[in-house]
């Protein structure tokens, strides 16, 4: 009961200099939100990579030219049977550049040739209507196409289901005409093979329209590992194959795994900036709340007198201080916890692949422990001053 | 050395509450007090209080001052500046120890106790009136006078009708939730009063209680004393103004760390109006 007294007498005390208490929680404030902000987004992050790799399945390589290289050429069919022994699928992929209209509505595209095998190799291809197209299809040239959701979008932006309409896509001079039999899902992923305004046709379509395009070659191969491999094999041996035919340093692998090093490591590095953020200003803060409470001790020393006066023990006003302290603090705690959980929802609504606000108890109860501690620790110091006054001292003290 | 008058305390007509005046707190009873048989309330013998200066220099506040109080009195402790009768007021109060010598505050020797040992007997004997009167400003008259007993654990729904009842007591019924800085001087120290009854101590130590207050509400507040007086309570009170100490029965003059005189004050018949 007379910490319920001690915790009213500590809000009367902050209320009493209202200004002054809102300007020194505010360090507490800041260092609380960025070490949970830290935590947070590092979690959401890592969180939305996770399902990003499991749409996508994390057994993806991707097989580039070595730009830095000129004797680095495109890839062959010859180069992607021989890797077909692995136990990969492997993309045949080209694409074009062209105008693509639909009734009255135009939009610039990228137009993508690859095998019907497209939705095995890539996993983030999925349908929201009709079909992909078949193996037939792409072996007699059938003029079919499946439009990515942006495309759908530019395309047929008022038609909820445009399978069975008709678009042309023109390149240069050249002029060729689809029917829609398929509308992908949206994307949602970090990681995508795809620009996001295209559409799928049948390779052999594609040649067929395009015939200027060289056959048999491919400047990028997309390549899926069947999930009970290891990928770290499967890249060693694709770097042995793909070396042995065409020389060193004349590709590139890339791994999903790859992308998520860096990934991780950009996580890392700004969560060591913002916890080093949040640790100066829980610094600075700290000793903000030591100065105030200083300032406060010194100016309530007649109060302090009389407590004592009355009967109040030394432990009694270490708490009664101690108190005002942690009150200052938990309350910057509470609204740089407040401040962080808003901007989270807001980076979860904004930035695309984070997909739901991760908030684990264990980073509110670091946040609520890590303001207590600051008032603890700053507060311990003015407490016990006023603690080791001497009634009559204090009684005296003008 | 003098010694004063220690046995000359009128004992026999300031021990007396229950009779005559009808005494809303009843007689000052504390629970365990091995000196409620009858003993002095205050039994001061060879204080002495050394200071020391920053420079090293020693200043002797006290020098083997004695003083006996007997239950009920009501005295008036005057001397110049540089007496010793701040300090005396001090160590009375268990604020301060002495360099040397004995104190028993109701029969307990309290000149060696430790300093908690020392808040918890303030809290339970003595009752302080200020002349700054001391109050919290922000609290209002009600929690400033619940204070002491959240000192000595009392729970806090009996904390406040007990303030309650001091304050009504007092005559300030009606300013139960006005914060002290909302309050006139009167009033204030008429909650400080109501602060140091609170408790039902042993002894009311008041430091000059009307020397912040104009002469019309000192002597309201000093009819006040007199009325606690007749309920049976020993006060103490330290002034400097002659026609104050008038109000008790006793003036000890300190000079030098000493007792100096004792001084039988003769009241003229019906000196001030009863409230």
């Amino acid at each position: 009961m007379m910490l319920l007294e001690n915790i009213r007498s500590a809000l009367e005390a902050l209320a009493g200099n209202r200004l002054r208490s809102l300007l020194t929680l505010m360090g507490v404030m800041i260092g609380v939100f960025a070490v949970t902000t830290t935590i947070s987004l590092g979690a959401i992050a890592t969180a939305g990579i996770t399902s990003q790799l499991q749409d996508f399945g994390n057994q993806a390589l991707f097989i580039t030219p070595n730009e830095d290289n000129p004797r680095s050429t495109n890839f062959t069919d010859a180069d992607i049977d021989a890797l077909a022994r692995l136990p990969v699928s492997i993309l045949r992929q080209r694409n074009v550049r062209g105008l693509a209209r639909a009734g009255s509505e135009e939009a610039p595209l990228t137009v993508n040739g690859v095998t019907a095998n497209a939705p095995q190799v890539d996993r983030t291809i999925k349908l929201a209507r009709g079909r992909y197209f078949t193996a037939e299809e792409d072996r007699r040239a059938a003029p079919v196409m499946v439009l990515s959701a942006d495309a759908k979008e530019a395309l047929f932006p008022d038609d909820p289901n445009p399978v069975g309409q008709e678009v042309s896509v023109t390149v240069g001079s050249s002029r060729s005409f689809y029917t829609v039999i398929g509308v992908k899902e949206a994307l949602t992923g970090a990681f995508t093979f795809a620009a996001s305004v295209a559409v799928d046709v049948p390779l052999q379509t594609l040649y067929l329209n395009h015939p200027s395009l060289t056959r048999g070659e491919y400047p990028f191969l997309p390549v899926t590992v069947s999930l009970e491999r290891d990928i770290g094999d499967i890249e060693a041996q694709v770097e042995a194959i793909l070396t042995r035919r065409r020389g060193a340093d004349t590709f590139r692998v890339q791994t999903i795994q790859g992308a998520l090093t860096l990934f991780d490591t950009i996580t890392t590095i700004l969560q060591a900036v913002l916890g080093g953020i949040g640790a100066i200003s829980l610094l600075v803060g700290g000793i903000g709340i030591l100065n105030i409470m200083l300032v406060s001790v010194t100016e309530r020393t007649r109060e302090i007198g009389l407590r004592k006066a009355l009967g109040a023990k030394k432990g009694v006003i270490l708490q009664q201080f101690l108190i005002e302290a942690v009150v200052l603090t938990l309350v910057g705690g509470l609204v740089g916890l407040a401040a962080a959980i808003g901007v989270l929802y807001l980076a979860v609504a904004l930035v695309p692949f984070l997909d739901t606000v991760v908030l684990s108890p264990f980073t509110v109860l670091l946040g609520l422990f890590v303001s207590v501690a600051t008032g603890v620790v700053f507060g311990v110091w003015p407490a016990n001053r006023a603690a080791n006054l001497s009634p009559i001292e204090a009684l005296r003290y003008e | 050395m003098t010694t004063p008058g220690s046995g000359g305390a009128p004992s026999s007509e300031g021990a007396s509450s229950g009779d005559g005046t009808p005494s809303v707190n009843g007689a000052p009873t504390v629970d365990g007090d091995p000196s409620a048989d009858g003993g002095p309330v205050i039994e001061a013998r060879g204080l002495h209080k050394v200071y020391t200066m920053e420079g090293g220099l020693e200043v002797r506040a006290l020098r083997g001052l004695d003083l006996a109080v007997e239950r009920g009195e009501f005295i008036a402790i005057m001397g110049p500046s540089g007496s010793g009768k701040s300090t005396l007021l001090q160590i009375l109060g268990c604020l301060d120890a002495p360099t040397s010598g004995s104190y028993k505050l109701a029969g307990l020797e309290v000149a060696r106790m430790s300093e908690d040992a020392l808040a918890e007997v303030r809290n339970r004997r003595i009752g302080f009136i200020f002349q700054a009167f001391n109050l919290l400003p922000r609290a209002t008259a009600l929690r400033n006078v619940a204070l002491p007993l959240m000192y000595r654990g009392v729970r806090p729904h009996e904390r406040i009708e007990r303030a309650a009842a001091a304050l009504e007591r007092i005559g300030l019924g009606d300013r139960l939730e006005h914060r002290s800085n909302e309050l006139s001087g009167g009033q204030r120290q008429r909650v400080a009063i109501a602060r140091a009854l609170v408790t039902e101590p042993d002894i009311l130590l008041a430091d000059e209680p009307t020397g912040n207050l104009d002469s019309r509400t000192g002597e309201e507040i000093l009819t006040l004393f007199d009325a606690i007086h007749r309920e049976g309570r020993t006060v103490l009170m330290v002034t400097h103004e002659a026609d104050v100490a008038q109000h008790t029965e006793r003036i000890v003059h300190i000079r030098d760390g000493v007792v100096e005189s004792n001084e039988r004050v003769v009241k003229a018949p019906a000196p001030a109006p009863t409230p």
